[in-house]
């Protein structure tokens, strides 16, 4: 988890593709996101068996077994079916959460921007708050209101999304407001929503992008936790901190019950960050040191 | 400077006032009720009236807060209804594991972040950077309950080399010491690379300063410029940033306790709410998030004391 930045990014300037995939841990990382997705959209079809289909005389098969590459867990469950319906849950719980809460994020950074003068106050103050709490937290205090479940944690993980996600379109939007454009779109009898949605927002695009993407790595590996804690998902539910969860008990008998989920979320997190640095590179040069 | 302080701890207080309102409300959104708990399964009627009436329960709502601020006060923060154990003894039994835990992380994994986040912005576009950064990148995406299970699994279970489940004993015991080693890699192992990080941000700002061009045109040894000239004013921005990081190292305690069975509020926290033991969990959250607030106001006022420019803003 890299410090937040509050700089602004400049607009996105044709060629970002290619200046991305000039870097090759960003070629890879992009090429495993772009995979990921992929097999999580596609599970159904991917999957040998059904997530729920247990046969107990291949209980805790170890990987290589015939017809488990990845083995079976405790339930005799096969795991790259599992795998494939962990990463489809847990991809959706984050890609919810940073839509959901990045969303109402932007909207009240955008708000802070353009009302400046009656409206950055309250809201960034609010938001400072809403800061002074670390995302575990917020995910133990929502678990403990409505229990443990997925709702829950992507609450919390949309929650604890808000306030950052805030400050950073509030950031980039007011470098926007400056500029001479938006005074002259103004002056043609616009009303605030279409210019907030025609003429700011595109222009932060590129720094929402960026921050959702670096986001969405850091709740994966938040929301796992919270699953792992007992917290989020539940068995028998393919969530892969809850399969890594479940795994723990027989992590002296069938460690690849637990390391394989472990290490699908340790790869799904590192090729978000890889790339959310990469974007930023690409997007805007100044901001690489 | 003070002045600095005082309005920081003004800005505090409704942030304070929100977390006690907040863990108010949670005790009355909850499916039970404190008095039939307290009273037992074969509670009369009356009985359970004249405990809702002792605890205050029939009163409004606001006399209500009134109260529970006034319990607080006291240190009261109810029982637990499993054990009827006061809230208060659990959790001062779990701060000092807790304290233990994050400081003996932070004991190794800041001078080693420190280390190769200087190593880093020193030899800047070296394979020496690459490396740490890539490591650094690893290291923030790593879950800490995967590092924790491979470190019992090999540590621990197949070289039988340290004990992995609870805390051993006072730190000043060989089974203390033992008993926190490996809780302390895997709560530190998530933290070297956000301070290898940060550092090397800093390192690169200081050096390229005109006071450090001034230093090696003295003709004093690079070790003297990197160590005295540039590593010390990188260290301003470092140290607040490892504040601000608390929220992370605390988020990473609750996972390291339950994983080590370590006996400290994370793992409170987590099997309170898990066994539906609202008072204790009410307790737990409040104690967290209070102390959260208290670290981030004492770095600020940190910070401010270490670098005087940030007094004004």
């Amino acid at each position: 988890m890299s410090a937040t930045t509050d700089e602004p990014i400049a607009p996105a300037r044709p060629g970002v593709l290619a200046r991305l995939l000039r870097e090759p841990a960003a070629a890879v990382s992009l090429l495993l996101v772009v995979l990921l997705i992929g097999a999580a959209v596609f599970a159904p079809v991917l999957a040998p068996t059904d997530p729920y289909d247990n046969d107990l005389s291949l209980a805790m098969q170890p990987p290589g077994s015939e017809g488990l590459p990845l083995g079976a867990d405790a339930q005799g469950r096969n795991m790259v079916t599992r795998v494939l319906f962990g990463l489809r849950v847990s991809l959706l719980m984050g890609f919810a959460a940073v839509v959901l809460g990045g969303g109402l994020g932007a909207l009240l950074g955008f708000l802070a921007a353009f009302y400046h003068r009656w409206l950055d106050g309250p809201i960034m103050r609010l938001m400072d708050m809403l800061l002074s709490f670390p995302a575990i937290l917020v995910g133990l205090a929502i678990a403990a209101v409505f229990g443990p479940g997925i709702f829950s944690v992507v609450l919390a993980l949309s929650v604890a999304t808000v306030p950052l996600m805030a400050r950073i379109v509030r950031g980039s939007a007011m470098v926007v407001m400056r500029l001479d454009y938006i005074e002259a779109a103004r002056a043609t009898g616009m009303t605030d929503a279409r210019l907030i949605w025609r003429h700011l927002a595109p222009n932060c695009l590129s720094a929402i992008f960026v921050f959702a993407t670096l986001r969405f790595g850091q709740v994966i590996l938040l929301g796992s936790a919270l699953s792992f804690l007992g917290l989020g998902a539940q068995p028998p539910v393919p969530e892969l901190g809850a399969m890594a969860s479940e795994g723990r008990n027989f992590l002296f008998f069938a460690p690849h019950i637990t390391v394989v989920p472990c290490v699908v979320i340790f790869i799904i997190v590192l090729a978000f960050n890889v790339l959310g640095d990469a974007l930023r590179d690409a997007l805007d040069p100044r901001l690489r040191v | 400077m003070l002045r600095h302080a005082l309005q920081r701890l003004i800005l505090a207080i409704p942030v304070m006032f929100g977390v006690l309102l907040f863990g108010f409300l949670l005790m009355q959104v909850v499916p039970t009720d404190p008095a039939t708990v307290r009273a037992g399964p074969t509670a009369t009627p009356d009985i359970i009236a004249a405990i809702r009436a002792d605890l205050g329960l029939d009163e409004p709502l606001y006399k209500q807060f009134g109260l529970y601020l006034w319990r607080l006060a006291q240190g009261d923060l109810g029982a637990s209804i499993i054990n009827n154990v006061p809230v208060s003894q659990e959790l001062g039994g779990a701060i000092g594991p807790t304290l233990e835990l994050m400081f003996a992380s932070l004991f190794w994994s800041i001078p080693l972040g420190i280390l190769l986040g200087t190593l880093a912005g020193y030899w800047r576009g070296s394979l020496i950077d690459r490396l740490i950064m890539a490591f650094s990148v690893a290291g923030v995406s790593v879950p800490v309950f995967f590092l924790g299970l491979v470190l019992i699994w090999f540590v621990g279970f197949k070289w039988q080399l340290l004990p992995f489940t609870g805390r051993g004993g006072p730190l000043w015991t060989w089974d203390g010491i033992q008993a926190i080693i490996l809780p302390a890699l895997t709560l530190g192992g998530v933290f070297v690379g956000p301070v290898a990080r940060m550092t090397r941000t800093a390192v690169l700002d200081v050096l390229s300063a005109d006071h450090v061009r001034t230093a090696r045109a003295k003709g004093l040894t690079e070790r003297v410029v990197v160590v005295r000239h540039a590593l010390r004013n990188a260290l301003v921005p470092v140290v607040t940033l490892i504040g601000l990081q608390i929220g992370f190292l605390l988020g990473g305690a609750v996972v390291t306790e339950t994983v080590f069975s370590w006996p400290g509020i994370g793992r409170l926290a987590v099997s309170a709410i898990l066994s539906t033991d609202f008072p204790m969990a009410q307790g737990t959250i409040i104690v967290l998030s209070v102390g959260f607030i208290v670290i981030n106001l004492v770095v600020d006022v940190l910070y401010a004391a270490l670098d005087p420019r940030i007094r004004s803003a």
